[in-house]
């Protein structure tokens, strides 16, 4: 079968137009590919900047990488995999899943790969969307950003970086040819990459120093190699799976009770965390420093049996007197301590309130989707934007969970989406925009959600909160509510216009 | 940007037996002389951050660079392959040969040792005699013994305890958790705890504060490190080894009222170092390092003085 991008007429050599196009191949990427040809859009590219789908689960190859949630909940509820290996899975096995999803819904031929999308212009004249990539240019009626939000990694801007003479290497961009061996690492951060990164590599580094900002808060780590009893059992009764699914969500989501209603539920497991840091951490002084004076939840909450025991060891380090300069061969923290340094590893995490995509995305009234959102990130169901017209986004403002799986979020937003893309199909619309009183309406619903979550009360700044202070990345209730939220276009929220430009009202 | 800054490196260093020995370096590797400094029983290096802050000008104007090291067992160095039984105060004093040889290859070495670190520094001294005076150009001997430190028991009582120590200390150890356990509800911060660390460590003038800090270093130490060194202080014996020690100059220090290693036990060392010279400091414990870190660091400083 011949691929249908190349089927499509062109207007010129260079542009390819196409009814959809996703750009990112990633959970959200991939999943919004299969959706769509499942509902009969064929006319479909997926733009990928990477050579490979996958997303953050590509791109985070860093040892111990690994999924904080169950893989069993963490995975497409339309291709539950049978085979996971461990309980909670690592990076490689996360992204062979998604190949395999990817090879298995046969949506590779959509791809177009090394397309790394330079800018987005909305076209009021043609009514559609142009796309400038590194592969080419396109022209597409819908445009689908799953570009995600841990995507573009985060350097810190530390005095000196520029200058440090060793390899100096971002979490999410980790060198595999590098060999740490015997090596003076530094490590910043201490988020969920560098608790998953530092146990990895301090048993081959000479030495481990992690520079740390707020220390989080840490809890065991249930995981174990899933048996070939369970694996059998999942490939003959796919619904015990299901149900096993099914309780993972629940008691994960108990979680989302503490955290976005009342903080006082979380003080179990508090404790549950601070008696996991005092069994691991005999030093009355570093368990100090790994104390976090803030309250449970309002970072996030990394899960690790190894992290404590990692950096007790005799060959690691943990300093909070914070980074003042970085010379060529050392760092150098206020107190004036210069630790002599090799590599560097920046586990800083990723550009979430800022997300580089929106400077690309230019919408009606040629403004970026970043200076329309200088303000703050405020959208419609996370989802669309007034003044970007045929513009869906996914794991967009306020989708992100803390507590649960992404995944769960990211196939109702799918959902979401091609209700839309069908709602267009069925009355002819030309273009679909949600309206800025809708947008104002969902703010406030969020803005009052979040009021009284421990992101907000908790005593903590965080990635979660914008420069103002505000919530604009993580869903502040339980995640079924957001599901009920996008089971059905709320299409009242939307201005339709047909071909001819008719103003189409709903019914 | 930072005016002056200090280097450091921390270190595992690795033993024959495959144990790791966690070690901090501070100061100019072009320093010209190198003070290393073994802790005490159920301590660990943290115990002479004090002393260090005394002589952080020192390291800053680069004339000394600091090497300490948890002991075996303690702080954050591993215990090897060593069973409980053959743990001696000899296994010590080659884990430092081990350190100096790792981290100190070259260039002079003043040695500093408290307590169970001051015998550390002897059976060094009893094992590699060559050192001495060629490496180790001075050594300071605070709140520490050169044996007898066991007093033969006296009553029937005592004679029992002796008997039962072994078997309660295997019993312990085997069920660390369960008494790591009972140790966490009597934290430091508990009256009753510090009452009994300032009872039996310190002297009168400590203050709470050190009481405290003392009290959490060691609230840090493992359950094994406490049983299976304790009879290897008991047999502790490096009187004869003492001779070696003659060769360089000596700082001995205790404190009036150490009950762990009295008075005597500092006279005696004085008397074996004729050229040794003796401090006993008033209204102090056997924690002279964090009660009087002046003083301790004075008398390295002493040693200190030619380079």
């Amino acid at each position: 079968m011949t691929s249908t991008i190349e089927s499509q007429p062109q207007s010129d050599q260079q542009t390819r137009h196409v009814r959809v196009a996703v750009i990112g191949s990633g959970f959200a990427g991939l999943g919004m590919a299969i959706r769509l040809r499942a509902q009969g859009v064929e006319d479909l590219v997926v733009l990928e900047r990477g050579d490979d789908v996958g997303g953050t689960w590509r791109d985070n190859t860093y040892p111990g990488a690994a999924c904080d949630v169950q893989s069993n909940l963490y995975s497409f509820s339309f291709a539950p995999n049978p085979e996971w290996p461990r309980t909670y899975s690592e990076q490689p096995e996360i992204l062979a899943y998604l190949q395999d999803v990817a090879r298995r819904f046969d949506v590779l031929r959509h791809h177009v790969f090394g397309a790394e999308v330079t800018e987005a212009r909305w076209d009021a004249a043609a009514a559609r969307w142009q796309v400038r990539t590194s592969a080419g240019d396109f022209s597409a009626q819908v445009l689908i950003s799953a570009a995600g939000a841990l995507a573009d990694p985060s350097y810190p801007d530390i005095p000196g970086i520029e200058d440090f003479a060793g390899t100096v290497m971002h979490s999410a961009r980790w060198d595999a040819d590098h060999d740490l061996t015997g090596e003076r690492v530094a490590v910043v951060g201490t988020g969920a990459s560098a608790i998953q990164v530092v146990p990895s590599i301090q048993p081959v580094a000479g030495s481990v120093t992690v520079y740390q900002r707020t220390p989080p808060w840490v809890i065991p780590r249930g995981d174990r190699p899933t048996t070939a009893f369970e694996r059998a059992l999942y490939r003959r009764v796919p619904l015990v799976q299901k149900a096993v699914r099914g309780v993972l969500y629940a008691a994960r989501e108990f979680l989302a009770v503490g955290i976005t209603k009342d903080p006082r539920f979380l003080a179990p497991v508090q404790k549950l965390a601070r008696t996991h840091l005092e069994r691991q951490v005999r030093d009355p002084q570093l368990r100090a420093t790994l104390t976090p004076d803030y309250t449970i939840g309002c970072k996030r909450i990394l899960i690790s049996n190894d992290w404590y025991p990692a950096v007790t060891a005799p060959n690691a380090e943990v300093v909070n007197a914070g980074i003042a300069e970085i010379r060529p061969h050392s760092v150098v923290t206020r107190d004036g301590v210069e630790r002599p340094t090799d590599t560097l590893v920046l586990a800083t995490g990723f550009h979430v309130t800022d997300l580089p995509i929106a400077h690309r995305i230019t919408g009606r009234g040629g403004r970026t989707l970043a200076e329309v959102w200088a303000d703050g990130m405020t959208t419609n169901r996370g989802s669309t934007v007034a003044g970007f017209p045929n513009l869906f986004l996914l794991v967009g403002p306020n989708v992100g969970v803390g507590h649960t799986s992404m995944v769960y979020m990211i196939e109702s937003q799918i959902g979401y989406v091609s209700k839309a893309v069908q709602a267009m199909d069925d009355e002819g619309l030309a273009t679909l925009e949600t309206t800025q009183a809708a947008q104002d309406d969902y703010r406030a619903l969020v803005a009052e959600r979040s009021a009284g979550t421990v992101w907000l009360e908790g005593g903590c700044g965080s990635w979660y909160l914008d420069e103002h202070g505000h919530n604009t990345t993580l869903w502040p209730d339980f995640t079924f509510r957001f599901r009920r939220l996008t089971r059905t276009l709320d299409r009242q929220n939307y201005v339709g216009t047909t071909a001819d430009a008719r103003e189409q009202v709903p019914a | 940007m930072t005016a002056t800054t200090v280097q450091r490196t921390v270190h595992a260093v690795g033993t024959t037996d495959g144990a790791r020995l966690h070690a901090t370096v501070s100061g100019s590797p072009q320093a010209p002389v190198t003070l290393v400094l073994a802790h005490g029983w159920t301590l660990s290096q943290a115990s002479w951050d004090d002393v260090a802050a005394e002589l952080a000008p020192d390291l800053a104007e680069g004339s000394v660079r600091l090497v300490r090291y948890d002991q075996r067992g303690h702080g954050r160095s591993t215990w090897g392959e060593v069973a409980d039984d053959d743990v001696e105060i000899d296994l010590l004093g080659e884990d430092l040969a081990t350190v100096l040889a790792a981290l100190v290859p070259t260039g002079p070495v003043v040695l500093g040792g408290h307590s169970m670190g001051g015998m550390t520094i002897m059976a060094l001294a009893a094992a590699h005699p060559d050192l001495i005076g060629e490496r180790v150009r001075g050594v300071a001997l605070v709140d520490t013994s050169a044996g007898r430190l066991a007093t033969p028991p006296r009553t029937a009582a005592e004679r029992l305890q002796q008997r039962l120590l072994p078997r309660v200390s295997s019993w312990a150890v085997a069920h660390s958790r369960r008494v790591d356990g009972w140790r966490r509800r009597v934290p430091p911060t508990a009256p009753r705890h510090q009452a009994l660390v300032r009872g039996l460590l310190y002297g009168s003038a400590a203050t709470d504060a050190m009481v405290l800090r003392g009290a959490e270093i060691m609230s840090a130490s493992s359950v094994r490190s406490f049983a299976a060194f304790y009879p290897a202080l008991g047999r502790h014996d490096k009187a004869q080894a003492l001779a070696a020690l003659r060769a360089v100059p000596a700082e001995v220090l205790v404190g009036e009222t150490d009950k762990l290693t009295p008075v005597r036990h500092a006279e005696r060392l004085a008397a074996a170092l004729p050229d040794a010279h003796l401090q006993v400091v008033p209204d102090c414990g056997h924690m002279l390092p964090q009660e009087r870190p002046d003083l301790v660091a004075a008398a390295i400083r002493r040693l200190l003085e030619p380079w």
